[in-house]
């Protein structure tokens, strides 16, 4: 109960934030307050239940369709409950870092809030048709955020962001649908291990599936639609939808193509490794050569997604704990970064990393952040993406060592690519007489900052908080695959 | 053939009706100055023979009458409340525009007879019964369509739709007299005697004829093109009513016929209806790419639709049945929700789709409104169209044939085809600023926002109520 409680309470709010009068301060307030509900029940979960997150108090299952045992089925489990939580606290520092928004506001955070009702569902469904409802229901806020309130180039990005996440969720669809149907069952737990089919039938079902998925996360040829929309995004935007929309992907391919289709997904792995040592390397490749911090970020974001596709194609119980680990520590460096570059352009007007230089002299907690969240971009030791690439890379050099090896390569050059990036902005002499006056981030700016950073230095420094909770849930995607 | 109490009670909707339409147009007649009295009557009279099918249905009367002819079941009456039901907002919204002319009475009448026609056709069980509702249904929709006589398009696609609809209606008849020298008999039970083992050549030239004029009806491609022009000139109000209740009544008993009189002879007639519903979705998307007209745009969507409907017919196959069935009911009430809506904002804001632009920031609500309409009819959950397509999809994997996999194929291909031009006027409501002279509202509006508001909240919630449905159709009666 508490778990759809959670889900739902910003549907509320959504209609809360759309009656309140058109005051800016009342509605920022009041988008804050609606926020930090979903944030501190998460919390309180977490406290109350995070070692037995199959606790019944947590799961809920009503009868939807009858005869085709669809239901309304929620429940946490670690897959999920990391992401879960961090979609409420994304939410919440998207509230805050609403900054530059400030026409149509009041429609701006009820949009926010329908999308945390998709983020928060997906990762609690327990049922493929309510998963994919809730996938889906992201999609239209997120479209409508980045068209109304993004850049010059925002319709153009936003309707491409829309066709193709579409076309790939549609394909999935397909897939889940036929699953159900064969199995005649549409619950998660009722279709564990293949639910009966044989091996030909899953690779028929797994392949649709898995396209769509791929085209979420985005894996590589796939990828073309992210980038426009990153760039064209309002930051607040950013920090939801690079933080939590590509794990919709990961988080399915682990939650449910790997453990429901082993069979039908075995065939793949070697690919879906391929796919992720080629998301690690070309993000990095290209993320050398942009010229704008912003795209920099993005194919930086683009390429740390590949050790989650690395580790949890690996199926063994590192690599695929690297993986679901590796999905909440991106979702916490990728928005800081998108937050700090959103500071850096407004202060100096500019997004060009050729154009910058010395900022750390003026704004030296901003540097200083940029540069922590980008030295955890590269896992340095002791942050918290360390932990969930190493293990990542572990798991995926046991199972594949091409694709191990090349993923390993791809860590030296993403190390390349963001030590050179600060040194041309953050760190040297100030390049133009305007930064001299540049200010620091403001107090409000370093609030929806502090939290991330903190975050990145204690999950590096305690991985286990999260690992513990996580455990449980890898071992019986392990049971259902017949792994070890 | 007797009449008895029960008798009366399962003709009860076709009997409201029948009184409604007698009283509606005494009272044009006797009680000229009163445009409103008549359109609150032709509301009442819709609004009674929806409540009288949904009480039938409730209490779980079923029954056949008239030598089995006719029948009564869960089936009917839930094709029953989709017509009446669109049929009381068509009136609600009509009310408005046309009690400026001065013949709201004989609008109102048309409408009703519809309804009698359509409410009727889903209950026959004989070949030569069907066409008359069918032509009941049928020759009232031609005037309605010509009945704005102040715009040269109505009159225009009046006669392209009388035309076509004539040669239909022969082609129809001429299938049915066939089928009928074939079997012997015009009654579905009795068909489905002759219709076994290996068709004769006739027998298979009149399902052709019969499955062709249908087609007609249902505007599916190669047989659509009167659609566009029939919408665009008709009022909006019949626009919206002729899109979805006439149809699903033709759908529902071309299932009836498709079952109940040649079960048999499914491996003939699945591929045609495979062939129509490809052809027909993409016929359908296609075009309505092109258009700029949001009255052309939402003729062609019903021709997309169409086919994605007809793809349920292809998968009458196999294990696929039930859900195929249940599939043609679900997607009728959801498009009949979300079509009326879309239909229902041209009244309110315009039928050109820059007319739209802003609409965001100068009716947020409407916009609001029109975006659920334009998603549900993309297919997206939460709304009623997912839920259609959903179903249509279910049935096709349990068919468990190839042929309906190359349907689902293209139905999902036609979804993410569809996106660009529903999504055209939700970029335009939303990303771009109003124009001048689209802010100015329209005026005795209520009642048409009134049901505009009523059928997205409907298109929302429709996740709630498609259990039921799915359970009430398990137990249609047609299976």
């Amino acid at each position: 109960m508490i778990t759809t409680i959670t889900i739902f309470i910003p549907l509320l709010g959504a209609i809360f934030v759309s009656l309140l009068p058109d005051n800016e301060r009342t509605v920022r307030y009041g988008a804050l307050a609606v926020a930090a509900i979903p944030l501190l029940l998460a919390t309180y979960i977490y406290f109350a239940f995070g070692g037995d997150l199959g606790n019944a108090a947590l799961s809920q299952e009503l009868t939807w369709i009858q005869s085709l045992d669809i239901g309304y089925r929620v429940g946490l489990d670690g897959l999920g409950f990391g992401m879960f939580i961090l979609s409420a606290l994304l939410t919440l520092i998207a509230v805050v870092s609403s900054w530059d928004i400030h026409t149509n506001l009041k429609q701006y955070m009820a949009m926010l809030f329908v999308a945390e009702v998709g983020m928060l569902g997906v990762f609690a469904a327990q049922d493929l048709v309510l998963f994919y409802v809730f996938f889906e229901v992201t999609l239209i806020p997120m479209y409508l955020m980045v068209g109304i309130w993004g850049d010059e180039n925002r319709r153009p990005a936003a309707i491409k962001f829309f066709i193709y996440t579409f076309l790939g969720s549609t394909i999935m669809l397909a897939g889940f649908l036929a699953l159900g149907v064969l199995a005649k069952t549409f619950s998660i737990e009722g279709l564990q291990s293949g639910g009966g089919l044989g091996a030909t039938a899953q690779v028929a079902i797994a392949a649709p599936i898995l396209f769509g998925l791929m085209v979420k996360v985005p894996a590589v040829p796939l990828h073309s639609w992210l980038l426009d929309v990153y760039v064209s995004s309002p930051i607040s935007t950013n920090v939801v939808l690079s933080g939590i929309l590509p794990k919709l992907g990961t988080y399915g391919l682990i939650k449910i193509a790997i453990p429901l289709l082993p069979q039908g997904v075995e065939p793949f792995l070697p690919f879906i490794a391929a796919l992720g040592a080629i998301n690690i390397i070309y993000g990095a490749f290209v993320a050398f050569l942009q010229p704008d911090l912003k795209s920099l970020v993005a194919y930086s974001s683009i390429g740390t997604l590949g050790f989650i596709l690395l580790g949890a194609a690996s199926g063994n119980a590192v690599g695929l704990n690297g993986a679901v680990l590796q999905q909440v520590t991106h979702g916490i460096y990728s928005p800081l970064l998108f937050l700090l570059v959103g500071i850096i352009a407004a202060r100096t007007g500019t997004r060009r990393i050729a154009d910058l230089g010395g900022l750390a002299a003026r704004m030296p907690w901003a540097g200083a952040l940029l540069a922590l969240g980008a030295l955890a971009a590269m896992g340095l030791p002791g942050l918290a993406v360390f932990a969930s690439e190493f293990m990542s890379i572990m798991g995926g050099f046991e199972a594949f060592p091409v694709q191990g090896l090349l993923a390993t390569l791809g860590i030296v050059l993403s190390a390349m690519y963001l030590l050179y990036m600060l040194s041309r902005t953050v760190f040297g002499p100030i390049t133009k007489p305007a930064y001299e006056q540049a200010k620091d981030a403001s107090p409000i700016e370093m609030a929806a900052i502090m939290p991330l950073a903190v975050l990145l230095v204690v999950l590096g420094v305690f991985p286990g908080i999260l690992v513990a909770v996580q455990r449980p849930a890898v071992e019986a995607v392990l049971a259902a695959i017949g792994g070890s | 053939m007797t009449f008895t109490g029960e008798t009366f009670v399962g003709l009860l909707p076709e009997l409201i009706s029948t009184v409604f339409i007698v009283v509606v147009l005494m009272v044009g007649v006797f009680v000229e100055k009163s445009p409103d009295l008549t359109a609150s009557l032709a509301a009442l009279g819709a609004l009674a023979v929806f409540v009288s099918a949904a009480v039938l249905l409730a209490t779980g009367f079923s029954g056949e009458f008239f030598g089995g002819g006719f029948v009564v079941d869960n089936f009917a009456l839930f094709f029953k409340m989709i017509v009446a039901g669109s049929a009381f907002f068509a009136v609600v919204t009509a009310a408005r525009w046309s009690g400026r002319t001065g013949d709201l009475p004989e609008y109102m009448t048309l409408i009703l007879s519809v309804v009698l026609g359509a409410t009727l056709l889903v209950s026959v069980r004989d070949l030569f019964g069907v066409f008359l509702a069918i032509e009941l249904a049928t020759i009232p929709s031609y005037a309605l369509v010509a009945f704005d006589r102040t715009r040269r398009e109505s009159a225009e696609g009046g006669m392209k739709y009388l035309l076509t609809g004539v040669i239909a209606s022969s082609v129809l008849l001429y299938g049915m007299v066939l089928i009928y020298g074939v079997s012997g008999s015009a009654a579905l039970a009795d068909i489905a005697e002759t219709f076994t083992g290996q068709l004769t050549p006739v027998a298979i030239l009149g399902l052709v004829m019969l499955l062709s004029g249908f087609a007609f009806k249902l505007s599916a491609a190669p047989f659509h093109f009167w659609t566009p022009d029939a919408y665009q000139g008709a009022p909006t109000s019949a626009a919206a009513f002729l899109s979805v209740a006439p149809k699903a009544a033709t759908f529902a008993v071309l299932l009836r016929i498709l079952l109940e009189g040649m079960p048999e002879a499914a491996p003939t007639w699945t591929p045609v209806m495979a062939f129509l519903a490809i052809v027909t979705m993409f016929v359908g998307n296609l075009f309505a790419l092109r258009q700029r007209n949001v009255r052309r745009m939402l003729a062609y969507s019903s021709v997309a639709h169409s086919g994605y409907i007809l793809a349920a017919f292809a998968a009458l196959q196999g294990q696929g049945v039930a859900t195929a069935v249940e599939a043609v009911l679900i997607y009728s009430a959801a498009y009949a929700v979300m079509n009326t809506g879309a239909f229902l904002m041209i009244e309110l804001v315009g039928e050109d789709s820059k007319s739209f632009n802003g609409l965001f920031r100068t009716r947020p609500a409407l916009a609001l409104c029109m975006g659920i309409f334009m998603a549900a009819l993309v297919g997206i959950p939460p709304f009623s169209g997912f839920f259609g397509k959903a179903w249509v999809l279910l049935a096709g994997a349990q068919s468990g044939s190839i042929v309906v996999y190359a349907v689902l194929g293209a139905l999902v291909i036609n979804s993410v085809l569809s996106v660009p031009y529903y999504f055209g006027i939700i970029r335009n409501m939303f990303f771009e600023e109003p124009t001048k002279d689209a802010i100015s509202e329209p005026r005795d509006t209520g009642a048409v926002k009134a049901s505009v508001y009523v059928l997205a909240a409907a298109t929302t919630l429709f996740a709630l109520v498609v259990g039921p449905l799915s359970a009430l159709t398990r137990a249609s009666g047609l299976l």
